[in-house]
């Protein structure tokens, strides 16, 4: 049979051994000892997963390739390569040069503790794929020159990392650091502690534990006098209407085009509708493709951005949908699982946020006359802020982000905050972002250039507010069954506010394909 | 702790070495490191055990 003797792969693997602790674990005790270069805990671990790994080796030097040697490896690879990736996530996506430490030939330490343990399952598979069946037998093996030099160089190296953890740990029950010091010889400066990294809860997911939004219904008290700003001036419902064209699925925004009068009316079941001014006739309806690309969640937002509609989801993610009479249905079938034809796709993608960052969002608005997309961040257990995220509406990306300050009229009860509130639903005007909140039936009116929350209204009688459109004086609340409430729009230009010119989006605004 | 874990691996080098018909007493003890390292990691993300991003 054709492949490696059993002595041949001893050999082999010994020169493995010596490359790994003089490589990758000798070095970085190197840098230790000459640069103070001081390993987190988590690089502890995966240094001593690697040392572990070639200890392994030594076992099959000695006792010769057992499963229960060849398994330790594979199990301390696959482990080390976990240890990798979950530390590497911290860090990976920061922007260019935001590394954590020190970084070597371009890669920080924690990618080459990945490289090293993905090529050590690589290199043992194809020792095992190269060795002879039958040449394997028990017993204890002589070590060789090479074998007890790679014993000694073991010792040696292990040693010197046991006298670095020394210094930078401590003995035990102290254990290593999220944020190390750098090496030093001076009792004076060495910092042994271990209740540090034993605070907090056992979570799987930590901060990126964040609950879905229903974008159609809130789980919230609807009665004003329970929020968080007191003594709020009450916006009476003027008069009701109703989106009467069919629609599948719960409303979960509506827009209004300045332009035209018609709507855009979204709901949960990915479904996209563009209504007569009336809200009784359907001029064009497409229901999404959720999957197969960009993750598109339930639609919570929708906005008119002059000819294009742009609809908006939970998880900020966004399309951009222009009706077009010339359009290739053939080529549309694998955007919209159903469409009354003349709808293109010309865009799905994502926003990203800075201080919205881990939170979803419920609604979406246009500014007219800043050119710029909204958003206004739900709050959850873990992320309890109100986040106003603009976006430049030509290449939509970020163009700021705020929390709204407290306007001088407005006082917060006790230790309440805005966080309290759910906006569902907002729309822009006059450079005042209004948002409803399903949470306490509150209007809050939001002067974007000052980023302050200068009036409050409270809405009394409205049941699950999911979006906000803006009529000449008058703001249209849409609930999720389809009734809205009209009320007068408040705000610094009065009621009666002529239509502002809409800014036009030829297909040279659209940015480029995702 | 990882002064500790350091200290087992060289006594169980030093096991594989010059006493290497202790091998049941050193792969036992190697597989109490490989549980201690595993430990220390477990203890230091036990905030989030997976990675913190999109899975």
């Amino acid at each position: 049979m054709n492949g490696i003797s059993e002595a041949r792969l001893r050999t082999v693997l010994a020169w493995a051994v010596i490359l790994l602790t003089a490589g990758p674990v000798g070095m970085a005790v190197v840098l230790g000892f000459a640069f103070g270069e001081s390993p987190c805990i988590m690089c502890w671990a995966q240094r001593v997963s690697m040392v572990l790994m070639a200890l392994a080796g030594l076992f099959v030097l000695r006792y010769g390739p057992r499963p229960r040697y060849l398994g330790t490896v594979v199990l301390l690879g696959a482990w080390g390569t976990f240890m990798a990736i979950r530390h590497s996530a911290l860090h990976l996506a920061r922007d260019v040069g935001q590394g954590f430490a020190a970084s070597f030939f371009g890669a920080h330490t924690y990618v080459w503790s990945w490289v090293v343990h993905f090529v050590v399952l690589v290199v043992l598979a194809v020792l095992l794929i190269l060795l002879r069946e039958d040449e394997v037998e028990k017993g204890t093996r002589e070590l060789g020159r090479t074998g007890r030099f790679a014993m000694g160089l073991f010792v040696v190296v292990v040693g010197a990392n046991a006298l670095q953890a020394f210094v930078s740990t401590g003995p035990p029950p102290f254990m290593g650091q999220g944020d190390p010091l750098r090496v030093s010889w001076n009792p004076r400066n060495w910092v042994w502690t271990f209740r540090g990294e034993l605070r907090g809860a056992v979570t799987l997911r930590g901060g990126w534990n964040i609950p879905k939004p229903d974008p159609a219904h809130v789980e919230a008290d609807a009665a004003p006098a329970g929020g968080p700003l007191a003594d709020l001036p009450v916006l009476p419902v003027q008069a009701w209407e109703t989106v009467g064209a069919p629609l599948d699925g719960r409303l979960t925004d509506l827009a209004r085009d300045p332009a035209t009068g018609r709507f855009l009316a979204v709901t949960d079941r990915h479904g996209v509708y563009v209504l007569d001014a009336a809200l009784t006739a359907v001029e064009h309806r497409v229901m999404l493709d959720p999957g197969f690309s960009v993750d598109i969640q339930a639609p919570a937002g929708a906005a008119f951005l002059g000819d294009t509609l742009v609809v908006g989801t939970i998880n900020k993610s966004y399309l951009l949908i222009r009706p077009d009479p010339a359009t290739d249905e053939g080529e549309e079938w694998r955007h919209f699982l159903e469409t009354s034809g003349g709808m293109s796709e010309l865009r799905r993608s994502r926003f990203a946020t800075v201080r919205a960052r881990q939170m979803y969002v419920s609604s979406l608005a246009y500014d007219r006359s800043a050119h710029e997309m909204v958003t206004v961040s739900v709050p959850s257990p873990r992320q309890r802020r109100m986040v106003v995220s603009t976006f430049d509406a030509g290449d939509f990306m970020l163009s700021g982000e705020f929390l709204p300050r407290l306007g001088p009229d407005l006082a917060l009860g006790g230790k309440r905050t805005l966080a309290e509130y759910v906006v569902t639903g907002a729309v822009v005007e006059d450079g005042l972002l209004y948002a409803i909140s399903a949470a306490y039936s509150t209007l809050l009116v939001i002067d974007l250039a000052a980023k302050t929350l200068v009036e409050a209204y409270a809405v009394p009688g409205i049941e699950q507010p999911v979006g906000l459109a803006s009529r000449g004086g008058e703001l249209l609340i849409a609930q999720a069954d389809g009734r809205i409430a009209v009320v007068a729009r408040p705000g610094r230009a009065g009621p009666e506010v002529a239509e502002p010119a809409v800014t036009e989006v030829g297909a040279g605004a659209v940015p480029p394909g995702s | 702790m990882e002064f500790l874990n350091f200290l087992i691996i060289l006594f169980v080098a030093w096991l594989v070495w010059r006493r290497p018909e202790r091998e049941r007493l050193a792969f036992r003890l190697m597989v109490v490191s490989c549980v201690l390292m595993a430990l220390m990691f477990l203890i230091a993300t036990h905030g989030a055990l997976l990675p913190g991003v999109n899975l």
